[in-house]
């Protein structure tokens, strides 16, 4: 049924149950897993490259971390899989990402907002199912 | 306010400027602005004289930084086409954004070099932000676009630096200095750092104070400004800061912490938010005519790189963007009585929007192919692949 799976993945507790998620379909499905993690909090309309830079490379320290987690755990549940590390706003970083490779099934954790703060903001989880172009599991 | 009291006050900004940056995710240089708006608008915040050497140092070594970051590299490789699209993009909005100021807005003949130097600039590091997103910045494009950035700022230092400096001796002794600096720099810069290595001292970044200083001197002596001396020696040095990786950390830190906070809170402290009110159609005004300028002049040299009208609206709109050195020419103005505080309020403000605006609507509608970047930028590790081929 899906083919291609994407699971979005930041290293918090409901990311985790998305990939144990995605893996676990993968693996039944034989289905391509990719796993996509968005580097979101770098500074915007920095003074200097170098301000840009810096928290540039702590977040990539942070997410080849990550990264290898993923590995880990896709060792540990024998699925092959591709991690894609991105600069950018998490929901378009996903959605690009899905539209421009044929993504069949997006995996993404529920984060768990209060109601307050996803009535003001919105939550990424449901700005990633309102423009992915394919089915969206969310896992809580 | 005793010393203390006046520190307490602007460090306690600075440090809220920060902590709102690093949870907003925003740039410390744009929370230090808006916490100066506050500061000034609300508690008066006033820059005394000592307030005032600090952020004029924060200015010097922050336009130092801007040079060294660039690329020499990359500027080899594009130089003819970074040349000529980094001018036209400094000259376009220069000229646009002076010619409104005098004879649209009655700005004074000063006051309008003031207004089309602060909105010829664009963000280097703005446009580098972005480019990072959508993976721009490892193409020859994306290398070629921060290039000619470099090159527009590079025009916007040299006109605040000549257009309002005095034609005598001491011009002739500063320009000869910067030239005999910047010939001599690169080399004694690696022959004193090789020299003296890193200490907790820090005699490495005393000797770039040094070679400031003494240009930003011979600058105000000659009433020219000193970022351009900064600058000029940034680029020069570009390719041995980028050797030294961990001097260029230590240097920033230093400057992010103590100095930059000064000057960027100093330069909010002047808006003044009845002026802002005000002058909101101004404002937009200016800011259309920056951003049409920016097309009028790039443009054409897009297309005539030949980039598809996709690319070269992108480009153009990124050209647009400005915030550093706007917002210190803005303050050059405003500090030698050449714009009012009025004038200074709209360039700001026209710089911060400037910031803002042409990278949303690039971002939001002329991403150039999306395939080609994420195709550089996605990196496929086959480790967890190859262990299952192997087991």
């Amino acid at each position: 049924m899906y083919s291609r799976i994407l699971v979005g993945f930041d290293g918090s507790a409901g990311a985790e149950r998305a990939l144990n998620a995605g893996l676990a379909l993968a693996k039944a499905l034989d289905a391509e897993l990719h796993v996509i993690m968005v580097e979101e909090d770098l500074p915007k309309y920095a003074a200097t490259i170098g301000e840009y830079d810096e928290v540039k490379q702590q977040r990539d320290a942070y997410f080849a971390q990550l990264e290898r987690q993923v590995h880990l755990a896709a060792q540990l549940a024998q699925v092959p899989v591709q991690t894609h590390i991105v600069a950018g706003h998490e929901v378009w970083a996903i959605v690009d990402f899905a539209k421009h490779h044929a993504v069949d099934l997006v995996v993404i954790g529920h984060q768990g907002h209060s109601t307050l703060h996803e009535r003001v903001f919105g939550s990424t989880a449901s700005s990633i199912v309102a423009h992915v172009p394919c089915h969206v599991l969310v896992v809580k | 306010m005793n010393v203390w009291e006046t520190a307490f006050l602007w460090i306690a900004l600075a440090l809220a400027a920060s902590v709102v940056s690093v949870r907003l995710a925003l740039s410390v240089a744009l929370a230090e602005i808006l916490f100066g708006v506050l500061g000034g608008n609300l508690f008066h915040l006033q820059p005394n004289e000592w307030v005032n050497f600090l952020a004029g140092l924060g200015g010097v070594l922050l336009t130092f930084l801007a040079g060294a970051e660039i690329e020499p590299e990359a500027m080899r490789q594009h130089w003819k086409a970074s040349l000529v699209l980094g001018f036209v993009s400094f000259l376009g909005p220069f000229l646009g954004a002076m010619a409104y100021a005098y004879y649209v807005a009655g700005w004074d003949p000063n006051a309008a070099k003031i207004a089309g130097i602060a909105l010829s600039t664009t963000s280097v590091a703005v446009v580098y932000a972005v480019m990072i997103e959508t993976g721009l910045n490892r193409t020859p494009l994306g290398k070629l676009i921060l290039a000619a950035c470099f090159v527009t700022d590079l025009g916007t230092v040299v006109a605040l630096g000549l257009l309002f400096a005095h034609a005598n001796l001491w011009l002739l002794v500063f320009v000869t200095a910067l030239a005999v600096t910047m010939a001599m720099a690169p080399r004694l810069t690696r022959w004193f750092f090789r020299q003296v290595g890193v200490h907790t001292s820090e005699p490495q970044i005393k000797f770039i104070l040094l070679l400031l200083l003494m240009l930003g001197a011979l600058a105000v002596k000659a009433n020219s400004e000193a970022v351009l001396g900064s600058y000029l020696l940034g680029l020069v040095l570009a390719g041995t800061m980028a050797q030294n990786r961990d001097f260029l950390h230590r240097i920033r830190s230093m400057t992010f912490t103590l100095l930059t906070p000064f000057y960027f809170l100093k330069a909010g402290s002047y808006i003044s938010l009845s002026a802002l009110w005000g002058a909101a159609g101004l404002i937009s005004v200016l800011l259309a005519v920056k951003v049409v300028a920016k097309t009028i002049g790039c443009y054409p040299v897009c297309r005539w790189l030949r980039m598809s009208h996709r690319e070269s609206t992108y480009t153009t709109l990124l050209m647009s963007t400005g915030l550093t050195f706007g917002t210190i020419s803005a303050l050059f103005g405003l500090t030698h009585g050449y714009i009012t505080q009025a004038q200074y309020t709209v360039l700001v403000s026209v710089v911060i929007g400037s910031a803002l605006v042409p990278t949303i609507i690039a971002q939001a509608f002329f991403k150039p192919a999306i395939e080609e970047q994420r195709a550089v930028r996605t990196e496929v590790p086959k480790r967890a692949s190859l262990v299952y081929e192997e087991g």
